[in-house]
């Protein structure tokens, strides 16, 4: 397998428990290190179950994933050390006894390992994201407390406070204010090229792709339908009742 | 005074610990939704202390036997099987109290015998010294386990897929929290019995997440609730002649409506149109 490669997927479906037909179908993906790509489409097209396909968070049916050289199905855990990961409308209970540091500080755990508790340089690291998230004020706060966006950039932070080298973040910027919405992905821009990472965004809205990008996938049905410059995969979305986005390519 | 007598002294250490524990794993069980699962295991536990009485062997190893057969079936061999634990929860409840009541029938003595008695509503005065050094064995084991692996635990509590998504191996701290809560639900029983211990796993922890919004007050607040009601529950059973199970689950549900009526939770603010 070719090294330079971040994530390979070849003829992969993924099947939800209970389900009969599978979510995404043979897909095949190649995404090399340091790519900036989005992943659009309609609702239910599949755009989650690539990203926790990718993540190993749920079961192959078919096919096979490599990320970072290592396949999922065998070294999932380790791969998931290396992946910050931002799930889509991640809201909690008002009354969630736990404060937002607690949950930003969590990204650090599983690099961590067992029976290590998390340093100064571990809370220092979470304080850090915080800051570039704007939250730090809201640390100590109960993170059920916050608004829908400040609760978004606690996921993002949390996902940041892991100094992964994979980015993926599933609709990040859907609960943000306007001002943040600005400033944010403008953020994760300029993280992805300081720190070299390989970052996957998955959003309904096209045009928070930005200049950055040089690759969009557009999915339907289950498949890509779409994979190429942003023009072009946007060109696509253009006609969105098209049969390809209900049954795929 | 009735503070002096040895079975008095055991029965109030044992109500401390029991409580202490029950009110502590019980926080694990409400945060990771394992509650349809610790009502099973705490009828499997009640099936299995049962037939230790129709067999005249120790009912404290077959609780701990069907409460660990009860944890095996709704945890590994409901995922194996890919069946969803609610589905073999409610499957493995009516099979344990079926199961329970049939070995009740076919237990030696004729009637309500002392050890049946003590299957269905607990019998804390009859607390042995091996009985307790089982329990701080337990109790000790329990924190210190507990202690050791909170990180992961802090983090399964708050999501158990985010955990796995940031590379913890959630499965076995999963199964670790079902079989300990096996194993406090069995040592637990000669306190309020098998029909009534759930309760000892639920009001505490319910209670304090009622009141306490940090994780770390709230695993230290249900213990001391449960200790507390296991504690009043022993000395109004004591004072009044009812039995202690019951004076037990009345005090945790008496603590568990105070702090509905004054949680903060339940101050909301009016909202102007």
């Amino acid at each position: 397998m070719d090294m330079n490669l971040a994530i390979y997927l070849e003829g992969v479906s993924t099947i939800y428990e209970g389900e009969r037909r599978p979510a995404i179908k043979d897909v095949s993906l190649s995404i090399k290190r340091g790519e900036f790509v989005y992943v659009v489409g309609p609702n239910a097209s599949g755009k989650t179950t690539l990203l926790e396909t990718i993540n190993g968070l749920l079961p192959l049916y078919k096919g096979r994933v490599f990320v970072l050289g290592y396949n999922i199905q065998t070294h999932g855990r380790k791969v998931r050390r290396e992946v910050g990961y931002v799930p889509q409308d991640f809201m909690v209970d008002p009354g969630e006894p736990y404060t937002a540091l607690d949950v930003v500080l969590m990204g650090r755990y599983g690099n961590l390992g067992i029976l290590r508790s998390p340093k100064e340089e571990d809370l220092e690291k979470a304080m850090e994201t915080m800051r570039l998230m704007g939250i730090d004020d809201q640390a100590k706060k109960p993170i059920g407390k916050l608004s829908g966006g400040q609760q978004q950039k606690v996921m993002i932070a949390r996902a940041l406070a892991k100094e992964p080298k994979i980015l993926l973040m599933d609709e990040p910027f859907s609960n943000l204010d306007p001002e943040s919405r600005e400033r944010i992905p403008e953020l994760i821009e300029r993280l992805h090229e300081e720190r070299g990472l390989t970052t996957i965004i998955v959003t309904h809205d096209v045009r928070r792709i930005s200049g950055l990008c040089r690759r969009v996938i557009v999915m339907g049905g289950g498949k890509i339908v779409a994979d190429g410059k942003p023009e072009d995969a946007l060109a696509l979305l253009e006609r969105p009742l098209s049969p390809v986005f209900i049954r795929g390519a | 005074m009735w503070l002096e007598l040895a079975f008095i002294q055991r029965a109030i250490i044992a109500c401390i610990l029991s409580g202490f524990l029950t009110g502590l794993i019980g926080v694990f069980v409400v945060r990771m939704r394992l509650s349809a699962i610790g009502y099973s295991m705490s009828h499997g536990a009640f099936a299995g202390a049962a037939l230790g009485v129709a067999i005249s062997i120790n009912p404290l190893l077959t609780a701990l036997l069907f409460s660990a057969a009860t944890a095996l079936l709704i945890g590994p061999v409901a995922d194996k099987a890919r069946l969803p634990p609610d589905l073999i929860t409610s499957i493995a409840f009516p099979l344990n109290m079926a199961l329970a009541f049939v070995f009740l029938t076919l237990s030696p003595e004729v009637g309500l015998s002392s050890e049946v008695a003590s299957v269905l509503w607990g019998s804390i005065v009859s607390m042995t010294n091996e009985d307790l050094l089982w329990l701080t064995i337990l109790f000790s084991s329990t924190l210190a386990l507990i202690g050791l692996f909170w990180k992961e635990l802090f983090a399964i509590m708050f999501d158990r897929k985010m955990a796995e998504a940031d590379g913890i191996n959630t499965k076995p701290f999963l199964y670790f929290i079902i079989f300990l809560i096996g194993l406090v639900i069995t040592f637990a029983l000669k306190l309020v019995g098998g029909i009534l211990i759930f309760a000892l796993l639920f009001n505490p922890s319910s209670s304090a997440l009622q009141y306490l919004q940090d994780m770390r007050k709230i695993i230290v607040a249900s213990p001391i609730l449960g200790a507390l009601s296991c504690l009043s529950g022993l000395i109004a059973s004591i004072y009044l002649d009812l039995p202690v199970g019951s004076c037990i689950v009345l005090f945790s549900t008496l603590i568990f409506a105070i702090s509905v009526l004054f949680s903060p939770k339940r101050r909301r603010k009016e909202v102007k149109p």
